[in-house]
């Protein structure tokens, strides 16, 4: 371990602030002159950093995988755009159900108002693919290549040699693989690796769409993850933003109990080595932080958790490992930084219960619920019955007619066999179309006319029917309600008497 | 609560105050970062630069002029494989080829028999039917292949037969045709046919 550098940092030139401090009334990583002030966070160990490492690993490699496993023919997770067929662990949607992504988006909306009202921002901090990929995938190359954060701001400061230059060139170098890997699996997700394999092996201009996109995406990635960094978190993200008006007294964030800190002072030798040698007590009775500092060193968004919670903390929890590790070595009991609310950090009772979550809680189960309810009613099939074109209705020497043309899409993979039904219809209808069972392609669509003719003796007006679509297995219906439409029956009636004709 | 009074001084004395105060509360004037500031320098001098070739020197191809070309393109590849629909020889031939005939009697059977069912002998084979006769010499809508493709392609709205040309395109269009025509003699006597 570096020992604590003690501040101020070395400044970059031309900075004109005179000692570069966190504070609540600016932002650390833009200097006062609107250049940008870069990081050196130091490395932390304990508990939260472990089971950050973990999660973030397991992360990773669900991202990595799910383009590799296949379920049922498919990958795991397979948008394809070319076909619009989107698999989800062996559960296919078709771009006619493209509705439900308002179930999927406002479902997730939900979960993040409920996490965020009880938990604060723990999604930034632990499942985020701007944190995951930064602190587990790159600062890892960066810490690999070019030491921890005395040697990288040492390195940095350090005139050109052949030495920084193949080491920053290796950094970057792995950092443009870094992004080339994530972007050509994401391009994965979108049309299945073995068609990523073979457009990396065809010329880019046969593929020119998916190539652009595959390189300017890993040029954002590279540019984000190599120079723009917490910038994305503090500037960009919106979430951040957002996070005052979901959270309250109550709500789990991370803080410092500046009633147990403070007044934070410098530890003295004689205070640790105990009274025997005769050790006076200040004349102010010290609180527990000893001001080491090592809670801004770990930083990655180089604030100062002692102010209390700040726009730009994203819950990282790498302040509570760092201070634990010092309230450790000091003998003090550790929580000096932790996880608590507002209300428990100023000595009440954090309330998990509270109008808020109730609220954002109500919503969530509401919202999941509809969304159950919507996506079990989701068929291996869709069908659709419009009126063909034309007039809406035909009305001949014997019969009032209705045309309609049905719709049958298979979503399945496999054939299916599909059978047309109309109920509710009266009397002396006469149905043409769909008198025998339909079978179409592995998610093929068909769209065929069906004819209704009634006698105009036996008509009586408009009226509603239905039509029902069943697979030949019996596993699904699809109803849907249509109206035969037609003239005021006495219209009918009058012609006929006028003619003559007898009814 | 506090009663409003002036804010504390930034603990930086590089960080200004703004003069406007609303409600006590006042603003600090922190400049923003050079990395957002070079992206609205960019994005202005970018706004130029498209407003110049665009506006100004013509440099780049308009929207109206891409999608005129596109839909000459379009125009072009549907002429090269279009036919001459007016050619009654050329029906005729294609009546005669199973090629044709056989992917005609496909679009047929799927779309045309609600009405004018599989043996295409609509309502003579059954009173009821909705569509006429295909089989016969009798024609409604005239029965030289011209006219009948007319008839197929336009539809005829007031009796409910629909315009295919626009669902099917040309090709498919014809081959049904075909397979219509499949089922005449070339020179055969048409007679015209009242509707009922």
């Amino acid at each position: 371990m570096s020992a604590a550098t003690p501040f101020p940092k070395p400044l970059p030139p031309g900075s004109r602030r005179p000692a570069h401090r966190p504070a609540v009334d600016s932002v650390t990583t833009i200097n006062t002159d609107g250049s940008r002030y870069f990081l050196y966070p130091a490395d932390v160990r304990g508990v939260f950093t472990h089971w950050r490492q973990i999660s973030a690993a397991l992360l990773i490699a669900i991202y990595l995988l799910l383009p590799w496993i296949p379920v049922s023919g498919h990958p795991a997770v397979f948008l394809d755009i070319a076909e619009r067929r989107f698999h989800f662990v062996g559960y296919t949607l078709a771009a006619q159900d493209v509705w439900l992504l308002f179930f999927g988006v406002s479902g997730l909306g939900f979960a993040l108002f409920f996490l965020t009202a009880l938990f604060g921002r723990l999604w930034c901090g632990w499942a985020c693919p701007q944190t995951v990929f930064l602190e587990h995938v790159y600062r890892r190359i960066e810490r690999w290549l070019e030491g921890d954060a005395s040697a990288r701001r040492a390195l940095k400061l350090a005139p050109m040699t052949a030495s920084k230059f193949f080491r920053r060139a290796a950094k970057h170098t792995l950092y443009l693989v870094a992004s080339l890997v994530i972007t050509h699996l994401f391009l994965a997700y979108f049309v299945s690796l073995p068609e990523v394999w073979r457009m990396m092996h065809d010329e880019p201009g046969e593929h020119w769409a998916a190539f652009l996109f595959v390189f300017v995406a890993a040029a954002g990635l590279y540019f984000n993850f190599a120079w723009f960094r917490e910038q994305l978190c503090i500037v960009i993200c919106p979430y951040g933003r957002l996070q005052s008006t979901l959270t309250d007294d109550h709500t789990l964030s991370i803080g410092y109990d500046a009633k147990r800190g403070e007044p934070r002072g410098k530890l003295h030798r004689d205070q640790a080595t105990c009274n025997l040698i005769g050790y006076k007590a200040p004349e102010v009775k010290l609180g527990d932080c000893v001001d080491c500092n090592r809670c801004v060193q770990v930083c990655p968004t180089g604030i100062d958790i002692r102010h209390g919670l700040q726009m730009e903390c994203i819950g990282c929890a790498a302040c509570i490992d760092a201070c634990d590790e010092v309230m450790a070595k000091v003998h003090r009991p550790a929580g000096l930084i932790r996880y608590d609310s507002f209300a428990g950090l100023s000595g009440d009772v954090t309330r998990w219960l509270r109008p808020r979550t109730i609220l954002y809680g109500v919503l969530l189960v509401v919202g999941a619920t509809v969304a159950a309810l919507a996506f079990s009613s989701v068929k291996p099939a869709n069908f659709l019955v419009y009126r063909a074109g034309g007039a809406a209705y035909f009305v001949g020497a014997d019969e009032v007619r209705d045309q309609f043309m049905v719709r049958l899409v298979n979503k399945r993979t496999a054939p299916a066999t599909f059978i047309v039904s109309t109920e509710g219809l009266p009397a002396g209808l006469r149905q043409s179309g769909f008198e025998s069972p339909v079978t179409l392609a592995p998610m093929a669509e068909s769209v065929s006319p069906l004819v209704l003719q009634i006698d105009r003796k036996v008509y009586t007006g408009p009226f509603k029917f239905t039509v029902r679509v069943r697979d030949a297995a019996r596993t699904f219906t699809l109803t849907r309600e249509v109206e035969f439409m037609g003239p005021d029956a006495r219209l009918l009636e009058e012609e006929d008497h006028d003619k003559g004709i007898k009814r | 609560m506090n009663p409003p009074s002036s804010p504390p001084p930034p603990e930086d004395p590089g960080i200004k105050l703004r003069e406007h105060s609303y409600d006590g509360i006042q603003e600090y004037d922190q400049r923003l970062p050079n990395w957002w500031l070079y992206t609205l320098y960019g994005a202005i001098v970018f706004w130029i630069v498209y407003w110049f070739a665009h506006m100004i020197a013509g440099l780049a191809t308009t929207d109206g002029a891409k999608v005129d070309a596109a839909m000459t393109r379009l125009a072009a590849t549907k002429m090269a494989s279009s036919i001459d629909v007016t050619n009654d020889k050329l029906f005729w031939e294609m009546s005669r080829n199973p090629v044709f005939t056989d992917a005609g009697k496909q679009t047929f059977v799927s779309l045309c028999v609600p009405c004018h069912l599989p043996s295409l002998r609509g309502k003579s084979e059954n009173p009821v039917a909705v569509g006429p006769d295909l089989t016969d010499t009798a024609w409604i809508h005239g029965g030289t292949p011209k006219e009948i493709y007319v008839t197929v392609a336009k539809g005829v709205i007031a009796k409910g037969m629909l315009a295919w040309e626009p669902v099917l395109g040309q090709k498919k269009t014809a081959e049904v045709v075909a397979y219509l025509l499949s089922h005449h003699q070339p020179g055969e006597t048409i007679t015209a046919e009242v509707s009922k």
